[in-house]
């Protein structure tokens, strides 16, 4: 137990440096990096006159090390500085999207694993059987077909001709609609920043529940998330699918598998208790990883979808050379994709003890 | 149709069809100007002497299509997606107003743009998406109608005061939507935080917009006199376009965060909900001076891709929205419950030569560009008929807009042959364009490489440009570190000549290209007269 606390502090700490690190870069990227973001906030025919008042009442005449010290002392108070081109804070902002790239990456990470761990268990286990072909071309299908076309395709059946799902958008969410079942709520919004810096709303005790109101409002949200993550789950779960055959089959022409049969052990004790666990070790890993990328990285999918996520806030404030809005998301897509990564090597060392040596 | 500006007095300006071509010095370079064994176009050598500030524009422009210091490419069309639901009608200046939608089922609008605001302070922008939310709320002391005619909004009257000022006579009974009455002060306020730096907290982006206007004060309770630096025969016509009215108390009280995030104007909407990055949600504000706005509650949001922009209108999702591109006009129109609504806007595609740079420091190289493209080719094919092919920097029913002169007609042995005569036959050139910043930009710029090219003395590529760099390049004051050969767009929501000419074709203009003396000339003496 003592050695997997120093395991996970370990890892944490690594994960600070990298954080750390991710700052860093990003901000030195903004002074090799082409474009100045006065072009964006001053008008084409701006007088040189105009665009320098504007340069210096955003402080973007400011030495590097002035900047970076300002930004790294306010990131310990929770201030990610103003945005440069609608001068509202950045963290705010940044955290407003936080719930909807979530429940996105979330939802096709679930997707993925409910689909294809069976599908990839029921392929290794009927090799060369029709459900086998039948998975690997489902696979192969989902890995080569190009999920801007998927999403489109689906809005343009299941949205707009049929009319059962809405055709983009995010109605509620998770919070919102769990927060019909809570006797505790927070009046406002759980965290707010003022000046910068965040304040915790306050929580009251309220009766009665209000379920019908869960009921619709779960509905909404569930119908609004439903394509989008159908569309950013296609290629993850043919990945995954391919990756559980392939570690099934390896694992089931181990010799341990041999002697567990040879012992008269239940064929599906064998299957779901050893091999699969044994097989899950490298998903989880793969599982993991790709969650963490979803977190930033799912620009098209908001796009088709127009949903209201991090990937689409990062894309915007680039094209706009916003540089405390790029720090920001940068920082907190860093951030997640350093805890989910952490949280994928604390379950992995469970599993298999051995990493921590 | 009216041109909608005048020399700054306020009225309409009629059509530009001047009584004959001679007299007025319109004479076009189709009316004997090209003799037999002559090539490209000259300018008459028997034109008249202009007399109003109208012909000294038109000879602006009649003097720009000889000189051809631009290939002259289209007027963009504004090219919406309504739902059959709402009766609305497309405006030329690319402003969508809540007040001029009437909802026939339900009493709830909601357009989708293709991208949501950069913060709703109603003075600290230049983007017309944000124009587009905050002008539900906040009103000028004139403004225009759909057809760009200045009306009065918050001023009853204006009139010029003195050599260097101008009085506005201020509206009775109107309030903010905080409840507080629209004062003189606000009006003084409002302008000064635009065109002082000083005043309000803000370097506003817009105070160029307002070029020429120095100040503001109250004159008695009705009144709000302005200060400009000399005589400024457009000031009018900038009010009628810029400068929303803010309630001064207001502003003081609350710090820039606050103001991006919350609207308090006079407008016929007050702001109910505003999710940054989302949409804004406003109601109908029950104390405007004018009649109640036909709906009650207002929506906008963003869908940065036209599909989903289009599927939202298909299926009602959604009442109006922006920028349909080509390929999805036909699916909108065959829709039961859809249709375009498409404008000729203020914008004005055009294909920029350096006026010293080689080949184009000649004029017969740049005219023969001008006939080497087939611009009615490219407006059927790549924007499917909604565009208007130009001819000259000013747009039809601008004030300045010189009706004889036309565009230059596809002839490529006429190019042919001004490239000898230029003597830079051989010339190989590049045309910088910026991608996805205006409608088939990257396709109209392949189409125009694709036409020189075709010349057998001249050959031409395209390079594709990120737009913030591309104008960067353009507008750090020197003309050298710019390409020489580039697509950009310019919109002039002032329907006045001036304003395109100024700033692009004039030696000291932000964004020139080109520097001629006669045009110089010319503009300089049409911005002291008022007409």
């Amino acid at each position: 137990m003592a050695s997997y606390s120093r395991f996970l502090t370990k890892r944490v700490l690594q994960g600070l440096l990298v954080v750390w690190g991710v700052i860093t870069v990003v901000f030195l990227l903004r002074y090799i990096t082409p474009g100045n973001p006065i072009d964006f906030i001053a008008p084409l025919d701006a007088s040189q006159a105009t665009r320098q008042r504007i340069i210096e009442a955003r402080g973007l005449d400011d030495p590097l090390y002035v900047q970076y010290v300002d930004y790294i002392v306010g990131l310990f108070r929770g201030d990610m500085g103003f945005s440069y081109r609608s001068r509202t804070p950045v963290a705010p902002r940044v955290f407003a999207k936080l719930p909807a790239t979530l429940e996105l990456a979330v939802a096709a990470t679930v997707v993925a694993v409910i689909i294809s761990i069976p599908l990839g268990v029921v392929s290794a286990t009927r090799r060369n059987q029709p459900a086998d072909y039948g998975a690997t071309l489902f696979s192969l299908l989902g890995i080569s077909t190009p999920n801007f076309w998927l999403g489109v395709m689906l809005v343009i059946l299941l949205a707009v001709q049929f009319q059962f799902f809405p055709t983009s958008g995010r109605t509620g969410g998770f919070l919102e609609t769990i927060g019909n079942l809570l006797v505790l709520k927070v009046n406002g919004p759980l965290v707010s920043f003022t000046g910068g810096s965040p304040s915790f709303g306050q929580f009251v005790f309220e009766l009665p529940m209000e379920f019908s109101a869960f009921l619709a409002d779960g509905r909404d949200w569930f119908l609004s998330l439903f394509l989008p993550a159908i569309t950013l789950g296609t290629y993850f779960t043919a990945l995954i699918t391919r990756l559980t055959r392939s570690g099934m089959l390896e694992q089931l022409g181990q010799s341990y598998v041999r002697a567990a049969r040879a012992k008269g052990l239940p064929e599906t004790l064998v299957r779901y208790r050893h091999v699969l666990r044994n097989t899950l070790i490298p998903v989880v890993t793969v599982v993991g990883l790709q969650l963490g990328t979803l977190i930033g990285g799912a620009v098209i999918t908001e796009a088709v979808f127009d949903w209201p996520g991090l990937g689409t806030l990062v894309i915007d404030s680039i094209n706009n050379r916003d540089w405390p809005l790029i720090q920001g998301c940068l920082v907190v897509i860093g951030a997640g994709f350093v805890i989910v990564n952490i949280v994928v090597d604390a379950v992995y060392a469970k599993l298999n003890p051995q990493v921590m040596d | 149709m009216l041109a909608g500006c005048a020399g700054g007095d306020g009225t309409p300006t009629p059509t530009s069809t001047p009584g004959d071509g001679d007299d007025d010095g319109t004479a076009t370079p189709s009316d004997g100007t090209e003799t037999p064994g002559d090539i490209g176009r000259e300018l008459p050598s028997d034109l008249a002497e202009p007399g109003t500030r109208d012909e000294y524009l038109q000879r602006a422009n009649l003097v720009l299509n000889v000189e051809a210091p631009w290939i002259f490419l289209n007027r963009q069309y504004s090219v919406y997606g309504k739902s059959t639901r709402v009766n609305w009608t497309a405006r030329a200046d690319e402003t969508i107003k809540g007040y001029a939608i009437e909802p026939t089922d339900g009493n709830a609008v909601t357009i989708t743009q293709s991208q949501m605001d950069s913060g709703l302070d109603p003075h600290d922008h230049r983007e017309t998406p944000t124009q587009n939310i905050v002008t539900q709320t906040y009103e000028g002391l004139l403004g225009r109608d759909a057809d760009g005619r200045i009306v009065n909004e918050l001023a009853t009257g204006y009139e010029r005061s003195g050599d260097a000022e101008v009085t506005f006579e201020l509206r009775s009974g109107v309030s903010f939507h905080s409840g507080d009455s629209f004062t003189a002060e606000d009006a003084a306020y409002s302008i000064n935080r635009i065109v002082q730096s000083d005043v309000g907290g803000l370097e506003s982006p817009q105070s160029d917009q307002l070029a020429g206007v120095t100040g503001a004060e109250a004159g008695s309770d009705s009144t709000v006199v302005v200060s400009t630096d000399g005589f400024n025969p457009t000031v009018f016509a900038l009010f009628a376009s810029y400068c929303d009215i803010v309630n001064q108390s207001w502003m003081e009280s609350n710090d820039a965060a606050y103001i991006n995030s919350h609207m308090n104007g006079t407008g016929p909407f007050q702001l109910e909900t505003y999710e940054q990055d989302v949409q804004v949600v406003y109601s109908s504000y029950g104390d405007y001076w004018r009649d109640a706005a036909p709906a009650d509650e207002l929506t906008i949001q963003a869908a940065g891709e036209a599909s989903t922009r289009v599927n939202q209108l298909l299926s009602d999702e959604t009442d109006i929205i922006v920028n349909v591109p080509p390929q999805s006009i036909s699916q909108v129109q065959g829709a039961d419950n859809a249709e375009i609504a498409a404008t000729a806007s203020t914008r004005v595609i055009y294909n920029a030569m350096v006026y010293n740079a080689e080949p184009f420091d000649s004029v017969e190289f740049r005219q023969a560009m001008n006939y080497a493209v087939d611009m009615e080719s490219i407006v059927e094919n790549i924007l499917s008929g909604f565009a208007d092919v130009t001819s000259q920097p000013t747009l039809e029913n601008f004030t300045g807009y010189n009706s004889d002169v036309d565009p230059y007609p596809y002839d490529p042995d006429q190019a042919e042959a001004l490239v000898e005569a230029s003597g830079y036959s051989g010339a190989e050139i590049t045309l910088h364009t910026p991608v996805g910043r205006y409608l088939q930009d990257v396709e109209i710029a392949q189409a125009v490489a694709g036409y020189i090219d075709e010349l057998p003395n001249v050959s031409a590529e395209v390079q594709q440009r990120d737009f913030g760099n591309l104008a960067g390049e353009l507008l750090d004051g020197d003309i050298t570190t710019g390409p020489d050969f580039y697509l950009i767009g310019w919109g002039n929501t002032t329907f006045d000549a001036s304003q395109t000419i100024i700033p692009l074709l004039t030696t000291d203009g932000a964004l020139t290209s080109y520097s001629n003396e006669q045009v110089d000339e010319l503009i300089n003496t049409a911005q002291s007269r008022i007409e």
